[in-house]
């Protein structure tokens, strides 16, 4: 077990630095520089002041030694002021990091909810109606297309009927805000939620059909007990494991998959910054949120292969069985 | 995890045929294909314009000169869906070709040698799992072509976006279809016809295209129709982004991105296309559905 | 079963809760925007997101006001060589220069009680003097080379040289010498250290008519009226600037009542404005403020085909920008002949105007020389084809609308246009100011009032390899008598003889046309009905420079 979490610690280090490597060097690729962007917004710059603010930034450096220097400062913890925000990179990071996990943390929640039951339905009776209708309902969320579905909400539910803002984030604080909170959540919730239902539905369906069909449960089933008790005695457990894996992947997209829904929502998470970064061409900024993106998304496979043992009790990483 | 043998061709047509939604998705993306693949020739046939600008005619609606009314700058909006329906088909299934074929290569070779080489193919396919997908094709779809030191000709041309959205998809998502292929390769070299092959001397390359390759065909259709449809969706959103296919040429991501500020205006701008994604999309996957219950001998057969 | 109807009850109550107060009224005012400041620095990188709040907690020296003329808004007075307060007079080195007195407002205080004193001008000098300091555009601070303190209220500067704006300060924006000065002690961390990215609800970095009293990164900036204001009290009792990058939710979020007004400096796009006015003029006023953004198309005239001027006057020919302004914008962004602006007050109708003529387009390209046609293209005598790039940036839906009516209006007169486009860094940052881009680039320059053209039209400023690309002349414009023209105007303090100069400089535009001239751009402010006092300018100075003018009155 400790051999196995350390090997994956090891891995995931090498990822991580081959992946800084590469993201500083695809946006060395992208073309201009940060100092051409505040070019576009004041007319009065002239070359000569773009000429002492790109000295000023370090810019003229090769790309090389840049990374070395960004290396050497992140590994001591100090990983730099966002070049845009003026602002240590993490104090730009935790309100958006906040925000995001609020936003995810909800939807990935709510998506399971729904998502695991309907999966077990449609197993049970598979190809009967009530089957097609999930299996419609369920591929209607995935195939529309995200900033359609976000603005379609807004449309009916903010501009028709006017019960939920169309935006952006609570102004109140504390406990009012809380309240409020809740209504600006509503809409992307629903609209990330619509989206990732589907995937997880039909894995559920798929896995619970194959473990339906095994020997033990056709026991079970002989014996008298009813579809709930076999499910959640038996079945349930296995045709997890599955899921489990495919589940844990999907944590680590939705963070910067959520970046069509924040941009029309206006809600300031993890996945509009990373887009902004990248397109301010904000190196420290923008390989720090990927980084941080990456990170989640190795640590949802890591708990994934965990969960994946301790379900299955035919696999272990102990000699001894539990 | 089953194991997927090739079966007699009626029988899986026989059973893809009792998948109703299948069946009808097929039929729909045929008519899709024919209407935007033809896009040229139904584009003459009907006497339409997707091209000319006339600032006299926007926002007309339907009429017998314009079935489906003008666009923003007066243009045809049927002509126009169906230029935009063969760039974004084109995209979707050369990049779930591209994908699929990138993926099938690397995972057959690492699931029939094994050793090594498996190891360090897994560990990098791993790697590329664990990115974030949607940032990693923002990085990718701006950077700039020249710097790489492609020539001039190709990085100025009007179709260099498709192409570079083609590609950097097909680079992204090759993963799933590796694993897959690499997961049943394991299984197959184990089968004693292959092994028999090998002990009469059969060379790897052989063996690997004789034998294992027909027995995956299936998954590898499976996977590459699902990823279609994957593929259509994730235009639309690079489009909306801005880093899609660049106007003037007409795909339905960019049309429905155009049509954003327009809802209210002329909804029909944003409908046809968001629809025409939709049904596509869901096509593919209800097509993909019933393509691996058909292929697969263990799925399940309706139940009381 | 039971938990879920409680659950089920509880959601709906939820959702009939009101929304927060819809409507604007005098308690709040909700103001969309399209973009949130990165930094609330009043002097590092100039945000358009960032002047328009910053308008409301502080003011300039001077600025423009909506009639284009200079005012003084911290200042007592505005200092001219006639009332005697602006002393022209020899630098050290024994170039022209001149010495400007002003007086800060009297009663002019930070939010924490401190008087708004000579002593932030200093300071503010000392750090836009200082080149590691990160302020963007330094030339205002180079050229004022010394500060003789007069009172704790009044000073004198003195600059190296002596133009015609010696008196307009409008980009000096004070900082607080009493809480940033310790932030300034080492200058090269100042950027990262300074008190309002620090510290940003600090009371004492205002002195406006509202404070900042909260702020939700990414989202939104709330707003309260500041008690030590000096002038006219405002209004509304508490201001919320929204932030909605994409512009069709900014559209639902007015529609919906989550906000109130839209921001013409930085909101709606033309079309989508005229859209909306169309359909909810009963509602709301929609003001369309044709203003300083020059929308243009300049010519590489280093590309031999363009050398030619007969080319370049058939291209304006060909195309029909009366019927693109009055189609596309509703008539609401008028048709430019030259860079100068109709509201600016040097500007000349009498220059040579090209309008829409295919016939006379053919003429003259037949004239050049371009008189064979092969498959609707033409071709000179050498066999080359008449054909041009035209560039802009990628994702401005307007740009991309404008590029296809003209490449369809410029086929029709058997020229070649390929359409290629870039993000805005790129665009700006490599292919316009290393010349690269081949033909045609299209994009809109921001000026201010009686902005003197030399960057982009004298042939000093024409960015080449050997000058490291420094200058602002894409066109690569040799003109000897505007070269004169450029170089005397600056320093033209006779009214008279500079609205010749201007005729002139305008004259030779228009003659040779280095640039297609487009039009210049509206902004539109949609306001509900009821909310007087917001006065758009059409140059870069906020409308919000004079918030406490605003009010609502059902």
């Amino acid at each position: 077990m400790i051999q196995f979490v350390l090997s994956r610690l090891a891995q995931s280090t090498v990822v991580l630095l081959i992946m800084s490597f590469t993201i500083y060097g695809l946006m060395g690729l992208m073309p201009g520089d940060p100092i051409d962007l505040m070019i576009t917004s004041d007319p009065k710059i002239t070359t000569e002041d773009a000429a002492r603010l790109r000295e000023l930034y370090g810019l003229n450096a090769p790309l090389t030694d840049r990374y070395w220097h960004w290396l050497t400062n992140a590994l001591k913890g100090d990983f730099g002021f966002s070049r845009m925000f003026s602002r240590p990179v993490f104090d730009v990071i935790w309100p958006a990091l906040g925000n995001t996990l609020q936003l995810l943390g909800l939807s990935f929640l709510l998506a399971l909810v729904i998502a695991i039951p309907l999966g077990i339905i449609a197993a049970v009776k598979p190809y009967s109606k009530l089957d097609y209708a999930i299996n419609l309902f369920v591929f209607a969320g995935i195939s529309v297309p995200p900033f359609w579905l976000a603005l379609l909400l807004i449309t009916l539910f903010s501009v028709i009927f006017g019960i939920l803002p169309a935006g952006g984030t609570a102004e109140a604080a504390g406990v009012a805000g809380v309240w409020e909170s809740a209504k600006y959540l509503i809409l992307p919730v629903a609209s990330l939620t619509i989206a990732s239902i589907g995937g997880h539905t039909r894995y559920m369906r798929a896995s619970m059909i194959e473990t339906l069909g095994n020997d033990f449960i056709r026991t079970a089933r002989a014996k008298g007990l009813s579809w709930y008790q076999v499910i959640t005695g038996h079945a349930l457990r296995n045709a997890l494991i599955p899921v489990v894996t495919v589940v844990a992947l999907d944590f680590g997209y939705l963070f910067s998959g959520a970046l069509v829904t924040e941009t029309i929502f206006a809600y300031p998470g993890m996945g509009k910054l990373i887009f902004d970064a990248i397109m301010g061409n904000d190196y420290n900024l923008a390989l720090i949120t990927l980084l941080l993106a990456t990170a989640l998304t190795l640590f949802g496979n890591f708990a994934a292969d965990i969960a994946y043992t301790w379900l299955d009790p035919r696999l272990s990483f102990r000699k001894t069985r539990r | 995890m089953s194991m997927r043998v090739a079966q007699p061709s009626h029988l899986v047509w026989q059973r893809l045929c009792r998948h109703q939604m299948a069946v009808v998705s097929g039929a729909v993306l045929l008519c899709l294909v024919i209407l935007s693949g033809g896009a040229p020739l139904w584009i003459t046939l009907l006497e339409l314009d997707g091209q000319s600008v006339d600032l006299f005619n926007r926002f007309q609606p339907a009429s017998a000169q314009h079935p489906l009314g003008t666009d923003e700058l007066g243009r045809d909006l049927l002509a126009r869906l169906l230029e935009g329906g063969r760039v974004s088909l084109f995209v979707g299934l050369v990049a779930a070709f591209f994908a699929s074929l990138i993926g099938t290569l690397i995972g057959i070779t690492s699931g029939y040698f094994g050793g090594r080489l498996d190891a360090i193919l897994m560990r990098i396919t791993d790697g590329i799992i664990s990115l974030p997908m949607l940032p990693l094709l923002i990085v990718l779809a701006a950077i700039d072509l020249s710097k790489l030191g492609l020539p001039d000709a190709i990085v100025n041309s009007e179709n260099a976006s498709l192409f570079r959205i083609a590609t950097i998809v097909a680079l992204a998502g090759w993963t799933t279809v590796a694993r897959l292929v690499r997961a049943e390769t394991l299984a197959l070299r184990e089968r004693d016809y292959v092994r028999a092959s090998h002990a009469q001397g059969a060379s790897s390359v052989r063996i690997m295209r004789v034998h294992i390759l027909p027995n995956l065909a299936a998954s590898i259709i499976v996977a590459t129709t699902l990823s279609t449809g994957h593929i259509i969706l994730l235009e639309s959103v690079l489009s909306f982004l801005g880093l899609g296919i660049q106007p003037p040429v007409a795909s339905w991501g960019n049309l429905l991105t155009n049509a954003q500020e327009l809802i209210w205006e002329a909804p029909r701008l944003a409908f046809y296309p968001g629809a025409l994604i939709f049904i596509s999309v869901i096509a593919f996957n209800f097509l993909g559905d019933g393509l691996r219950d058909a292929l697969d001998p263990k799925s399940a057969t309706p139940q009381k | 079963m039971h938990l879920i109807k409680r659950l089920l009850f509880l959601s709906f109550a939820l959702l009939l809760m009101p929304v927060p107060a819809l409507g604007a009224s005098k308690e709040k005012l909700v103001i969309g925007i399209t973009q949130f400041p990165s930094t609330f620095h009043p002097n590092i990188d100039a945000m358009a997101a960032k002047s328009y709040i910053h308008a409301m907690v502080a003011r300039p020296f001077t600025t423009h006001d909506k009639n284009w003329n200079l005012v003084c808004l911290l200042c007592t007075q505005l200092p001219t060589i006639e009332n005697g307060m602006a002393k022209p007079e020899k630098t050290p080195e024994g170039k022209d220069g001149i010495a400007v007195t002003y007086a800060i407002h009297p009663k002019a205080t930070w939010g924490d009680g401190v008087p708004v004193s000579t002593k932030d001008v200093l300071f503010t000098w000392r750090v836009g003097r200082h080149e590691k300091s990160g302020i963007g555009n330094i030339e205002l601070y180079r050229s004022l080379y010394k500060i003789d303190v007069l009172s704790d209220k009044s000073f004198t500067l003195h600059f190296d040289k002596l133009t015609f704006d010696y008196n307009g300060i409008n980009d000096f924006n004070l900082l607080p010498a009493h809480i940033d000065e310790a932030n300034f002690s080492d200058p090269e961390t100042y950027k990262n250290k300074t008190a309002y990215d620090t510290d940003p609800l600090n009371k004492g970095l205002f002195f406006g008519p509202y404070l900042i009293t909260d702020i939700a990164s990414g989202s939104h900036v709330i707003l309260k009226p500041n008690p030590t204001w000096y002038g006219p009290p405002p209004k509304f009792d508490q201001i919320v600037v929204r932030a909605i990058g994409n512009t069709a939710a900014l559209e639902a979020n007015l529609l919906s009542g989550g906000i109130d007004m839209i921001a013409g400096e930085l909101g709606l796009t033309i079309d989508q404005a005229i859209s909306f006015e169309k359909r909810h003029r009963d509602k709301y006023n929609v003001i369309f403020k044709p203003g300083l953004i020059y929308e243009h198309i300049d010519l590489n005239l280093e590309n031999p085909l363009l050398a030619d001027v007969r080319v370049r006057r058939a291209l304006v020919h060909a195309i029909d920008r009366e019927t693109i302004s009055e189609r596309l914008f509703d008539g609401r962004q008028p048709v430019a002949h030259t860079s100068v602006n109709p509201l600016d007050w040097v500007f000349a109708d009498d220059v040579p105007k090209y309008e829409f003529s295919p016939d006379k387009a053919n003429a003259l390209l037949d004239e050049a020389g371009w008189n064979t046609r092969k498959r609707g293209i033409r071709h000179n005598a050498q066999g080359e084809k008449l054909t041009f790039e035209i560039m802009t940036t990628a994702g401005n839906r307007t740009r991309e609308l404008v590029q296809q009516i003209l490449q369809s209006q410029w086929k029709s007169v058997g020229i070649e246009i390929t359409i290629k486009n870039e993000p805005a860094r790129v665009f700006f940052g490599q292919t316009m100011t290393e010349r690269r881009y081949s033909g045609l680039g299209m994009y809109a320059w921001m000026s201010s009032p009686e902005n003197v053209p030399r960057t982009t039209l004298h042939s000093n400023h024409i960015p080449t390899t050997a000058n490291n690309f420094t200058g602002q002349n894409y066109t690569a414009f040799k003109n000897a008598e505007m070269d004169a023209l450029l170089e005397r105007i600056e320093t033209e303090l006779d009214k008279t003889k500079r609205l010749e100069m201007w005729r002139r400089i305008q004259h030779i535009y228009a003659e040779e046309l280095p640039v297609i001239p487009l039009y210049f751009r509206a902004s539109a402010f949609v306001l509900p009905k009821g909310l007087t006092g917001v006065e758009p300018t059409g140059h870069q100075y906020s409308t919000t420079l004079w918030i406490e003018n605003w009010d609502y009155q059902k």
